[in-house]
């Protein structure tokens, strides 16, 4: 999990140039939820799930860009999808060998429906993270 | 000075455009293409131009024609093959980073990223180019 907050916190540190804290408690609560997803194959099989509301996930693309977004701009998903390409690809290289075949998805994107990790991974990490009042969820699973 | 940057993602090119901004560099033009694929036909249609380009920054994990089949086809293809490239990239698996240095790229950036690491990589191949 410390790896998890660890790529988390890099993340907003570099791109968003803001700090980013870990909460309490598994991801169950956000609602009309944007959901990214990324999968990893090789050495790693397994999936990293980001969930943000419409308003947080609003919130990160105007961090990232530097200008306002509407909450339903194209951007905005964009954005959720590189902030999860992100985390994940920072846990991976903190997870994995230099030298290990590790390869990542192109992140996908959905405002549809709830999407959950899929069960055959054995290893869950689950976690709320909270920058400046605003609750995103990662889900790893591998 | 024109740079050519490649990456599926629209945010992360005005990201990276930004950052090289921020690292100091005077962009005429920024070029952008969002696979491999289009960044080769952006190269043909730059050939001979009056206004070279200066810099390529390219993503690896694309769809269509990711950033490592672009290099090797940019080399077969003989475009811009003066050109520096620094790849910026979530794969800095040691794979990834022999292939792409061994397809012509001059430096690597892994994402996330700051300006300043940005400013270090990139204005050394330029100074040198």
């Amino acid at each position: 999990m410390s790896r998890l907050d660890s790529a988390v916190s890099e993340v907003f540190e570099m791109m968003l140039e803001r700090s980013c804290h870990p909460m309490e408690g598994e991801v169950d609560t956000i609602e009309s939820r944007i959901v990214a997803r990324i999968q990893f194959a090789g050495a790693v099989d397994g999936e990293c799930l980001l969930y943000a509301s419409q308003t947080t996930a609003s919130v990160t693309a105007e961090a990232l860009l530097g200008t306002p977004s509407e909450p339903h701009d194209p951007m905005v998903d964009d954005a959720i999808g590189e902030l999860c390409n992100m985390i994940a690809g920072g846990w991976k290289s903190k997870h994995t060998s230099p030298g290990s075949n590790c390869t990542i998805s192109i992140p996908a994107v959905t405002r549809q429906g709830l999407e959950g990790y899929q069960p055959q991974f054995g290893t869950k990490f689950s976690r709320n993270y909270s920058f400046q009042g605003n609750v995103f969820g990662v889900v790893l699973a591998f | 000075m024109r740079a050519l940057i490649v990456d599926d993602s629209a945010v992360m090119r005005k990201v990276i455009e930004r950052a090289l901004r921020q690292a100091g560099l005077e962009l005429t033009e920024v070029l952008q293409a969002s696979n491999g694929e289009e960044a080769l036909q952006t190269l043909r249609e730059n050939q001979g131009s009056a206004n070279p380009l200066a810099l390529i920054l390219s993503d690896i994990n694309m769809p269509v024609m990711d950033g490592l089949q672009f290099l090797e086809n940019r080399r077969k293809e003989n475009l811009a093959n003066d050109v520096p490239v620094v790849m910026i990239t979530t794969e800095g698996n040691e794979g990834s980073v022999l292939r792409a240095i061994a397809a012509g790229a001059q430096g690597y950036i892994c994402k996330p990223f700051t300006s300043e690491q940005v400013k270090a990589r990139v204005l050394p191949l330029l100074r040198a180019a």
